[in-house]
């Protein structure tokens, strides 16, 4: 009768154990199917957004290397490619030097500075559904929220009043979109937050915690196979007779 | 509840593995850490310092917009001091060297000279390899290079011929992260995709599974089952003081062995696991599972095996009954009481383990001796060894001593009534029946009591001179091996056939049935029981088969 005995110990084991490790193993694998059901492409948000660059533009006298070094002597790298501004197809160098992006007019050479309506407008032709409500335009140059990374500052934030709340930051020096996000994201990344269970920056996976529970819940199944077998290998009818 | 213990159970035999998957590779993750993963360890940011205007391109960017007329844009970049046209047309990209307004192509020793430019470990070139693509980098199929180095962690760095771009770092961590990036997305294309059939049914499957648990706790806690001052159980309470109460699933409620009778006005109602694992009569009569009610001064309870005990047997007297069986009597020191129909559980030693066998008493109740049928198993063939246990007691010499426990079993008669009392037996099964007849010749009105016994042929008849003797019994033996020609002018074939020929003619609601012999004949019985319509209620069987 002693091994008949072991089996209630498991399970009080397991009652025990699964109230600390069983709870988390919950939240595991909610925040894990809601990762896994959506799709992540639908997470990054790819449908609300679409490509709006342009052929360059034939006909336009475009100022020559020697020029635009002459005006911008520390160029590391330039991209020639073309922009909405005031509902005008431009013709504009994006150029990186060590103090950052900066926008120029690819003929004149002058410095192109993007106002609140050049990236509303900027953002409604990256905005891929139809109908396009701006609810808010917010210039963020410190604070950033916990959705966007603290490099991407200064941005801009445009707020759309949509299915999803969507917010698209675009990059204050250029008018390139940077990053989308929307309350399916959100979701994805407090679903994030809860699988690897850091609360608060939501990117450390190797604190002590983490660890802690994966070895718990790892005793806990055990003491749940264990429970297993012996509910496989029972029998109903007490074995008797003789041989 | 009992759907959820069930779903709960059922859907972990499914999953285990891999749960046991996730947690084996979430740890390595926890462990490892994003950069220890990453094959990032000595790659260092591409960043260009250079300034253009000392590259000195010779081809402007108006040649390359009149030449690529549909371009999108066109970037000029420096790689390793040399200028870089990208040209981004509708669909592709393409790279122009920008003094020659050539294609742009790497050889050897630029690439090898580029991933050195982005590696910052220890190690020296090993050797360079031109590859298209390759394996470790998901989506890069284009022709290029692996540079690999001679460091501790056997980096390698894949290079893009076309574009001169440093594609990927990659090294020993890598490989064993990407196992473990296999085993937690259960894509095992190298893909690293979290969104297919295979992980939506094991994420089903998991979510099915933690929320029944989570309901099972729930009820857990609604039950007061972690409140340390609680009421214990009866099947708890008896464990702790060592009573004998058998119990496999350790108070889930769904083995059904942890049977208690309770007496007294107020008993508790039957729950789910009750109504569900035992019968009507059972339930009427009080029987209730211990693991199911909390200790309470309302009710008196009564153990079924209260007689259980263990017990140091000896062996007084030993015959050969047939050729097959043997007959062993057992003294017990205490006077052990059982019921006719019960078995005992023998600890047998073998080697350095104990095996456990289980025979039938072969008398009705004696508080004087046990007497036991064993059917002495032989070796099937050369090579293959005999029956341990019947071989251990067999060879027993009188005065020897065996350990058992017991008696156990529900395999008993049922209350008074006016049935017929019918027993189908086969071989060694004749045990526990006999003991049942002789109980029931014993009483002061036996009921009419039909006995069909099977055995291969007349010499294993064993006990017949007995059974014939009893005025109150019809016995009837059946041979499986034996044809009239060997002069047996008795009944031959399948045991249940005769039993069946026989009840076809009776009245099925008034008979009580008890069964015990071999597995097949055992299960060809019960079949063919059921297949007429006698009423579960009405036969009793004893699994003969371990």
């Amino acid at each position: 009768m002693a091994q008949k005995k072991r089996s209630s110990r498991w399970r009080v084991w397991h009652r025990w154990l699964s109230l600390i490790f069983g709870v988390q193993m919950v939240v595991w694998a909610l925040s894990g199917a809601y990762m896994v059901f959506f799709d992540l492409d639908y997470i990054h948000g790819d449908h609300l957004v679409q490509d709006i660059s342009q052929p360059l533009p034939e006909h336009t006298h475009i100022a020559s290397l020697d020029e635009l070094f002459a005006t911008y002597p520390e160029t590391r790298s330039v991209s020639l490619e073309t922009r909405w501004l005031d509902n005008t197809l431009q013709t504009v160098y994006k150029l990186e030097t060590a103090k950052g992006s900066l926008l120029v007019n690819a003929e004149s050479l002058r410095l192109i500075e993007l106002n609140e309506q050049h990236i509303k407008a900027l953002a409604n032709r990256y905005y891929a559904p139809e109908q396009a409500n701006i609810e808010s335009v917010v210039y963020m140059t410190d604070n950033p929220p916990t959705e966007i990374s603290e490099k991407l500052l200064p941005v801009w934030q445009v707020n759309y009043d949509d299915f999803g709340n969507t917010s698209l930051y675009l990059s204050e020096t250029t008018g390139d979109l940077l990053v989308k996000r929307h309350n399916f994201w959100r979701g994805f990344d407090i679903a994030w937050m809860l699988h690897i269970m850091d609360y608060e920056e939501r990117v450390d996976i190797e604190t002590w915690w983490l660890k802690g529970f994966i070895i718990g819940t790892f005793i806990l199944m055990v003491t749940g196979i264990v429970l297993l077998v012996y509910a496989i290998s029972f029998k109903r009818t007490p074995a008797g007779g003789s041989q | 509840m009992r759907f959820m213990q069930w779903l709960h159970r059922w859907v972990s035999l499914i999953l285990v593995v891999q749960v046991v998957l996730w947690l084996i590779s979430g740890f390595f993750f926890a462990l490892t850490g994003h950069q220890g993963m990453s094959g990032h360890q000595y790659m260092v940011p591409q960043k260009t310092f250079t300034e253009l205007r000392k590259v000195a391109a010779k081809v402007d960017f108006e040649e390359i917009k009149q030449w690529f007329p549909n371009a999108h844009s066109v970037e000029l970049v420096s790689v390793a001091g040399v200028g870089q046209y990208q040209v981004t047309l509708p669909d592709d990209v393409i790279y122009i060297d920008a003094n020659t307004g050539d294609y742009w192509s790497t050889d050897e020793a630029l690439a090898t000279r580029l991933a050195l430019l982005s590696y910052s470990g220890p190690g020296s070139v090993e050797s360079v390899e031109r590859v298209t693509g390759s394996n470790e980098v998901n989506g890069w199929t284009d022709p290029g290079f692996r540079i690999n180095m001679a460091d501790d962690l056997n980096t390698r760095i894949y290079v893009d011929m076309a574009s001169a771009q440093v594609v990927e770092h990659r090294n020993t961590p890598w490989t064993i992260a990407d196992w473990a990036f296999r085993l937690h997305f259960m894509d095992y294309s190298g893909g690293r995709s979290f969104n297919h059939l295979l992980i939506w049914s094991a994420g089903l499957l998991a979510l099915w599974f933690s929320l029944s648990g989570l309901i099972l706790l729930g009820r857990n806690l609604i039950n007061g089952d972690f409140n340390p001052g609680r009421k214990k159980t009866w099947l708890e309470q008896f464990q702790q003081q060592g009573h004998p109460v058998a119990s496999s699933c350790g108070g889930g409620g769904t083995c059904g062995l942890c049977k208690v009778t309770l007496k007294g006005d107020n008993l508790p109602e039957p729950n789910d696991s009750e109504t569900a694992l035992l019968n009507r009569d059972e339930l009427n009569a009080g029987v209730r599972l211990s693991c199911q009610h909390k200790v309470s001064t309302a009710y008196s309870v009564e153990l079924a095996d209260k007689a259980v005990s263990d017990t140091r047997l000896t062996l007084v007297n030993k015959r050969q009954l047939t050729p097959s069986i043997v007959e062993l009597t057992f003294t017990s020191p205490g006077n052990l009481t059982y019921h006719a129909g019960q078995f005992m559980q023998f600890r047998i030693p073998h080697l350095n383990e104990v095996l456990i066998r289980h025979y039938s008493m072969a008398t009705r109740p004696d508080l004087n001796k046990l007497v036991f049928n064993v059917r002495q198993m032989t070796s099937p063939q050369e090579g293959v060894p005999p029956g341990v246990g019947s071989n251990y007691l067999c060879h027993l010499e009188v005065g020897a001593n065996v350990d058992a426990t017991g008696p156990f079993g529900d395999f008993q008669l049922t209350e008074q009534n006016n049935n017929t009392q019918v027993f189908i037996g086969g071989g060694a099964g004749i045990a526990p029946l006999r003991s049942l007849i002789q109980a029931e010749q014993a009483k002061q009105q036996p009921r009419h009591s039909v006995f069909f016994y099977g055995a291969r042929n007349e010499d294993e008849l064993c006990y017949r001179d007995e059974f014939e003797a009893y005025d109150g019994v019809a016995y009837t033996p059946v041979l499986s091996e034996t044809t009239k020609a060997d002069g047996w002018s008795g009944k031959t074939g399948f045991i249940h056939e005769a039993a069946l020929a026989w009840l076809a003619n009776e009245n099925l609601n008034a008979v009580d049935v008890y069964v015990c012999g071999p597995p097949p004949m055992l299960k060809a019985t019960l079949k063919a029981l059921t297949d007429i319509g006698i009423n579960r209620s009405r036969i009793r069987f004893d699994d003969f088969g371990i």
